[in-house]
Order: structure tokens, then C-alpha cells, then sequence
């Protein structure tokens, strides 16, 4: 019952959809305005639909109605409430109706917003989204629905996949939709003002909070799906650039390279159509991210199906998205003429260019890696596979530049940086670095890299609490508060560069970590029976004893080991475990995780007498979640300054 | 207005450098990194070029090769497509899902005359997924070819 209702309110969605096509166009072109603020009412309508769609099935599943193929193939009755309900998104029929359901919510955000602060584009927005909707919703409901009927029903579901019986796969996808979703608003806006020929900065300062929001949602999602990676899946890392973990990450690269290549454009009114292009690309890989991943055309663990037709259409789908986009802003390329240059080598522009050239290497770099064993399959009889070792090599050298552009760039002035700064800027990061690399090199870090990036970590983090250091005594000096109180109001004042600062401040972080992880981890495989004692980087392991162990829908062996290090002991519990409805066994590994530190142990099979263990000391894991988490603090800060930017011409 | 045009002369300079350095770096390291995926009977075909390549290998693991050396994580077995089969050696964890008569995918140097030393071993994922390599069609053939070699 609550399915026949949760369809026929997708199907009202698409009528919707498509009234939010059309009636602002003809309103517009047949001034009508009443038929404009009828597509608004569709965008709300839109999203009331959604939402009844998406509860009907939440619903459905909530009831084990076993007669919904959806359900049946991703739910059973003993699946735990929690992933019960969030089985919606566990399959990719679910996972396009809440990226739909997400557009919906956002578009009627927008429509509620900005339709007072930006009457000229709002019909044009409305009808750019509303095309998207449908389109997605034909492809929902026509291609991939969830809302089919298995006639006659299972007595009980199939089950949820055991690798997503996990918190880290149930938060995933929908932030990563979050972020995908979110940037259709800021290229709607775009395309809004290429039309109406205000491409101007209008567009930008109208999206920079959609932009900064949905990039601090794609980046919680690539982070959630790196911890589920690294907890659930049992290798002892967080990133295989698997090619799904790509499709993700494209996105991210040029949304950041547009976050701050939009600065510019605000200062100094460059680099217009390179934003334009930015936020076109960032939306297409969006696309191509959701594409990728549900048409099934990558080998991967998250490709669960396979189908033709699907894949044609979101093919067409991309063509006509790509097509119109880069269209538009070739045939407005007239409009988009800037009257200032860059002027010089040693400024904060060129800082953002050079920035923007390391992003989009790396975002081609990526999409190189992806696509080019497809084409290969596609175009030959031969399949070949790009690994890990060629985004490694390219990846970490990008990522040193990229550090030591963050550590100059926020640092110079705008149009000519005054030659007299320098010393003062760079002279006590310069010697921190320095030292702290002469340290990491007597601890024992040896690899170039390493060191480069312990220099250029300490560099980039001194330069910027310098900077913070030095605003805060200035302004303390100058009004004649203490440093504490002139620092708040510093901060208040421009919470958008200060927001910045500690994003990268968090950047650092995670960079420790990736680097830490990266060079330094630590893997032993062995074979052992309770009662042996083996040992990995400083800790100290017994194998206690094997016992069997069960919960609600799985059971397991798990192995007991006692650990030490130093002062602290410690017991872990890795798992095999094997779950009712499926067959095939998964691993729990065990973690614990110190400061500085994770030990990792995995449980593998049995061995004679024994079982085969495999033990890794992860260095600075942590760091990478830890870090992502004050990168957050750093957007919610940013997120804070309104549209009145300090807006200051020189 | 002469020392403007040389600044901006080197800026665009440096942009040129700088950009042309990394994507020789990708380009460089991309054709380094190009691992070929084979199935049993290619590599017989094509053995005398792939030596001191490294290569993937895929196919199903024959039912009944799968030998474990005792008290040592190393084991052996055959990858099979039907027509052909190549001896793999293998020394580590095995991922959840590798088992006789599943699909595997192989990862190693390739040396003549050599049981193929595997570096890495991928089974497929879940019960819902075939990886591409592995298409369901081969996965079909390669079973019915099994069974009738057991016949």
C-alpha cells in the first residue's frame, strides 16, 4: 500500500518537475509572471512529493514489506531498526531517489531564498533545476525503481550487503549527495547568468555559501567513505583510488580550485570564464560521480549492477548537460572580457592561478587514471588496469606544491606583493621548517618526501598563525584592546579568511596523517596459535584464546589478543564474522587507536592448528579524521560571513 | 610599461614550466603504471612478451588445485578460464571472498618457465558483484568449462 503511494507521489513529482521546466520559460517569454511564481509552487510541490516518496519506502522497509522487490533484495527480518531504515540509500534504485529527493530539498531552498534577492535569474534557475529533476526522475522512475513489486513475495529479504551493515557506509552516501546535489544550485545560477548576460559576480556571491556548503558535505562524504574503508574493510588503509573513490574525488579537486579561484574574481573581476568553466566541470564530474558508480561500468566494489539501458541514458543524460553547458558559454564568451591583467609574478592572484593549475592537474590526473581503462576496453579487445602506484607518484609531489602554495598565497598582497614583506613573512617559517625537519631527520624520517612535507607542514602552519599573531597585536596596538579580545574581533570581522585559515590549518593535519600512514606504515603477516606472543613497532602481542561469538544476525570467531606498549595494555578482538542470509564471510578488524598511532589486527583463516594474523601499526591515521573534523569548524566559520563580503577596491 | 611585459612575460613563463613539469609527471608515470589485464589463455599466447611485466590475471580458481603449504600462509593454485590454466603462488592474507570455483583476479611479475608469483590477490567483492574483468558471461563460460572437464 505504501508503495503504490510513495509512486504515484514520484510520478506527481515528475509532473512537477516538468511544470518547473517549462512555465517560468513561457512565463518570461509571454511576461506572465503569475506562470513564474507557478514554478516556484512546483519546486515546493516537488519536494512535499519527494519527501512522501522517499518515506513510503523507508516505510516500506520499516514494515519488511518483502513484496517490494527493493526491500526484498536489500532487508531482511532480522536486519538491526537502524540499517533498516537507512537500507533506502543501501542499493542504487534507493540512492537515486535521495539524490532526487536532495535536489528537490535544495532546489525549494532556493526557490524560498533567493527568490526576492534575485528576480531576474530565478526563472531561469527554476527551469534549469527543474530540467535536472526530471531527468533524474525519468531515470528513477522509469530506468531504476525502487517502487517495483515482487510478485509472490519472499518470506524474508535477502539482506543488506554486511559491508554496509556499517555506520560509516550508512553516513556516506548521503553526504556524499549532499555535496553533488548542492553544486547544481551554484551551476544553475551560472547558466542562469550566462542567459540573462549578467555574468558578472552576482552569480558567485548569490552561491557562495550553496558552494561552500556542498563542498564541506563532499568532503565529510569522501572522509566517511576513506573511515568505512579503513574500519569495514579490513587492508589497513582508507584509499585504494579505487575507481569509485575517484569519482568522488574529482568533483572535490575543482570544486576547491573554483572556492578559491572565485576570490579573484570578486577582487579583481578575473578569470571569469575559467569560474564559469570551474563550476560547469565540478557539477559534470558531480554527475559523472553519481554515473559512474550506478551504471555499473566500473569494476569495483560499489558497481552492484549492470544494465544497458541505464547506462545509455545517463550517457545521454551527461552529453546534453556537457553540451548545453559549454554551449552557452561559447556563444556568451563575448560577455566575459575582463579589463585588468595580472601584473606580476608575486602576487596573491597569481598565488590562486598557480594554485588552480595544480588542482586541475591533479583533477585530469584523475580522470586520466579513471576513464582511460575504459576507452581502452571500449576502443580495444585489451583491458588494462591503472593502479595505485601511478596516482602515488603523481599525487605527492602535487600535494608538496600544493602545500607550498597554501603557505605563500594567503600570505601575499593583492595585484604586487611589496618586496620589503618578505623577510618578515617567510623568515620564521622558513627557520621553523627547517628545524623541524632537522628533527623528523634525526627521529629517523629519511624518505625525501617525508621531510619535504614535515618542512612544508611547520612552514605552512607557522606562516598562518604568524599572520593571525601578528593581525591580532596590530589591531590591539591600534584600538587599544587586550590581544585576546582584539583577536576575537579580527576574526569576526573577516570570518571568511580566518574560516579559510584553519580549513588549511586542518589540511595540515590531515597531510600529517596521509604522509604518516603513507611512508611509515607497518605490515606483518604470520600464523599463530592461542598462546603465541609476536610483535609489530613497539607493541607487544599474545594470542590468548579463539571463541565463538554471536548478536542478532551474524556469527563469528573471534580471536582474543592482549596487547602492550609502554605503560598501556589492551585487548582486541578481531572478528571473521558470517552473517544469516549471506554465505561468504567478512572481517572485523580490530583497532586501537593512540595519539599517534592505530594497531590494526585482522583475523584471517585457519591454518593447521593456527590462524593466519595480519598486524599493521598505522602511524598518524587518526590524524586524517581528526583533521577533517577541524576543517569543518574552519567551513562553519567561513559559512558564517554573509553576503556582505568586505568588498574593497583597489 | 617595458618591465610590466617582462613580468607578465614571466609569469606566463613559470605557468608554462611549472604546468608542463606536472603533466610530463603524469604522463611519465601513467605509461609506467599501465598494468594489463589477461585471462589464462592470452598470457599463453603472448608469454614470450610479457616476461618481467607486471600484469594481472584473471579467470576462476580451478576446483580441487587450491593446495596450502602447512603451517605457512603460502598456497597454490590454478587460475583457469576453461581452455587454459596458469599455476599461481601466493604468500599472504586471503581476502574474504577467495574460494575454489569463484572468480579471482591475479596480480604479479610475469616470469617464463615460473609458477606465477602473485603480489595480489582480489576476489570479488559481495555475492551482488562480478568485477568487470570478470564478466558474467565468462564467469558462465569458464563454469560450464569446468564442468566438463570434470566429466
Amino acid at each position: 500500500m505504501w508503495i503504490e503511494i510513495g509512486h504515484f507521489a514520484a510520478l506527481t513529482a515528475l509532473l512537477a518537475a516538468l511544470v518547473q521546466w517549462v512555465a517560468p520559460i513561457a512565463g518570461l517569454r509571454l511576461q506572465r509572471p503569475a506562470w513564474i511564481r507557478v514554478g516556484r509552487q512546483a519546486a515546493f510541490a516537488g519536494l512535499l512529493l519527494l519527501s512522501l516518496a522517499s518515506f513510503a519506502l523507508i516505510k516500506s522497509f520499516l514494515d519488511h514489506d518483502f513484496s517490494v522487490a527493493y526491500v526484498a533484495n536489500h532487508a531482511s527480518l532480522k536486519l538491526p531498526i537502524f540499517y533498516l531504515a537507512t537500507a533506502m540509500w543501501g542499493g542504487h534504485e534507493g540512492s537515486l531517489l535521495l539524490w532526487a529527493w536532495f535536489l528537490s530539498l535544495f532546489i525549494a531552498i532556493a526557490a524560498w531564498r533567493h527568490w526576492q534577492t534575485h528576480p531576474d535569474s530565478m526563472p531561469w534557475v527554476l527551469s534549469i533545476l527543474g530540467a535536472l529533476l526530471s531527468g533524474f526522475l525519468l531515470l528513477v522512475l522509469f530506468l531504476s525503481s525502487p517502487f517495483e513489486r515482487m510478485i509472490p513475495p519472499p518470506a524474508d529479504g535477502r539482506d543488506l550487503n554486511p559491508l554496509l551493515q556499517d555506520p560509516g557506509m550508512v553516513f556516506h552516501p548521503p553526504f556524499l549527495y549532499m555535496g553533488y546535489v548542492g553544486f547544481a544550485i551554484p551551476y544553475a545560477f551560472a547558466m542562469a547568468a550566462l542567459i540573462t548576460g549578467r555574468a558578472g559576480e552576482e552569480w558567485i556571491l548569490a552561491t557562495r555559501r550553496w558552494t561552500l556548503f556542498s563542498w564541506a558535505m563532499l568532503t565529510t562524504g569522501i572522509i566517511f567513505g576513506g573511515y568505512w574503508a579503513y574500519y569495514e574493510l579490513g587492508w589497513g588503509g582508507y584509499w585504494a583510488w579505487d575507481p569509485v573513490e575517484n569519482a568522488s574525488f574529482m568533483p572535490w579537486l575543482t570544486a576547491t580550485a573554483y572556492l578559491h579561484s572565485v576570490m579573484v574574481q570578486e577582487r579583481r573581476e578575473m578569470f571569469k570564464t575559467w569560474n564559469l568553466f570551474l563550476i560547469i566541470a565540478t557539477f559534470a564530474l558531480s554527475l559523472l560521480g553519481t554515473f559512474l558508480v550506478r551504471s555499473g561500468v566500473l569494476s569495483s566494489v560499489h558497481a552492484f549492477a549492470t544494465d544497458p539501458g541505464r547506462g545509455i541514458y545517463i550517457l545521454v543524460f551527461m552529453a546534453v548537460v556537457l553540451v548545453f553547458s559549454f554551449g552557452l558559454l561559447v556563444q556568451r564568451s563575448d560577455q566575459l572580457r575582463t579589463p585588468t591583467t595580472l601584473e606580476s609574478l608575486l602576487c596573491r592572484e597569481s598565488a590562486f592561478l598557480f594554485n588552480n593549475l595544480f588542482f586541475v592537474v591533479a583533477a585530469l590526473t584523475v580522470l586520466l587514471g579513471t576513464l582511460f581503462p575504459l576507452a581502452v576496453e571500449t576502443l580495444t579487445a585489451s583491458k588494462v588496469t591503472v593502479g595505485a602506484p601511478y596516482y602515488n607518484k603523481v599525487f605527492v609531489p602535487i600535494m608538496l606544491g600544493m602545500l607550498l602554495l597554501m603557505g605563500v598565497g594567503p600570505m601575499l598582497a593583492w595585484r604586487r606583493a611589496a618586496g620589503g614583506q618578505w623577510k618578515r613573512t617567510f623568515l620564521v617559517p622558513g627557520v621553523l621548517g627547517s628545524i623541524a625537519m632537522a628533527g623528523a631527520w634525526a627521529a629517523g624520517v629519511h624518505h625525501p618526501y617525508g621531510l619535504l612535507a614535515v618542512l612544508l607542514i611547520f612552514f605552512v602552519g607557522a606562516t598562518h598563525v604568524l599572520e593571525v599573531w601578528r593581525g591580532a597585536m596590530v589591531r590591539s596596538r591600534q584600538s587599544g584592546d587586550g590581544p585576546g579580545t582584539a583577536l576575537l574581533r579580527m576574526i569576526n570581522r573577516n570570518r571568511r579568511r580566518y574560516g579559510g585559515f584553519v580549513v588549511h590549518l586542518g589540511i595540515l593535519v590531515m597531510v600529517s596523517g596521509f604522509i604518516g600512514s603513507g611512508l611509515f606504515q607497518e605490515e606483518r603477516d604470520l600464523v599463530a596459535k592461542p598462546g603465541d606472543r609476536f610483535r609489530i613497532g613497539g607493541w607487544e602481542l599474545s594470542f590468548e584464546s579463539i571463541q565463538e561469538t554471536s548478536k542478532r544476525n551474524w556469527t563469528a570467531m573471534e580471536a582474543t589478543i592482549r596487547a602492550r606498549k609502554g605503560g598501556q595494555e589492551v585487548v582486541l578482538l578481531p572478528q571473521k564474522r558470517i552473517y544469516n542470509e549471506h554465505s561468504q564471510p567478512t572481517t572485523e578488524a580490530a583497532i586501537h587507536s593512540v595519539w599517534n598511532e592505530d594497531l590494526y589486527v585482522v583475523l584471517g583463516d585457519a591454518v593447521g592448528e593456527g590462524f593466519g594474523i595480519r598486524l599493521y601499526r598505522n602511524p598518524l591515521v587518526g590524524w586524517i579524521w581528526w583533521g577533517a573534523g577541524i576543517v569543518m569548524l574552519g567551513v562553519i566559520l567561513a559559512l558564517m560571513q554573509g553576503r556582505g563580503l568586505p568588498r574593497r577596491k583597489e | 610599461m617595458a618591465v610590466q611585459g617582462n613580468k607578465r612575460l614571466l609569469l606566463i613563463l613559470t605557468l608554462v614550466i611549472v604546468g608542463g613539469a606536472l603533466l610530463t609527471l603524469v604522463f611519465t608515470s601513467f605509461t609506467d603504471s599501465l598494468v594489463y589485464f589477461l585471462t589464462p589463455s592470452e598470457v599463453k599466447e603472448k608469454a614470450a612478451t610479457l616476461t618481467g611485466r607486471k600484469i594481472r590475471i584473471g579467470g576462476m580458481v580451478q576446483e580441487g588445485s587450491l593446495e596450502k603449504v602447512p603451517d605457512t600462509l603460502k598456497i597454490r593454485f590454478l587460475v583457469t578460464d576453461g581452455a587454459n590454466r596458469i599455476p599461481v603462488h601466493y604468500e599472504g592474507m586471503l581476502p574474504d571472498l577467495f574460494r575454489e570455483g569463484q572468480g579471482v583476479v591475479v596480480e604479479g611479475v610475469w616470469q617464463p618457465e615460473a609458477p606465477f608469483a602473485a603480489s595480489t590477490i582480489l576476489a570479488k567483492h559481495s555475492e551482488d558483484y562480478v568485477p568487470v574483468e570478470m564478466s558474467k558471461e565468462g564467469v558462465a563460460k569458464a563454469k560450464e568449462s569446468i564442468l566438463k572437464s570434470l566429466q
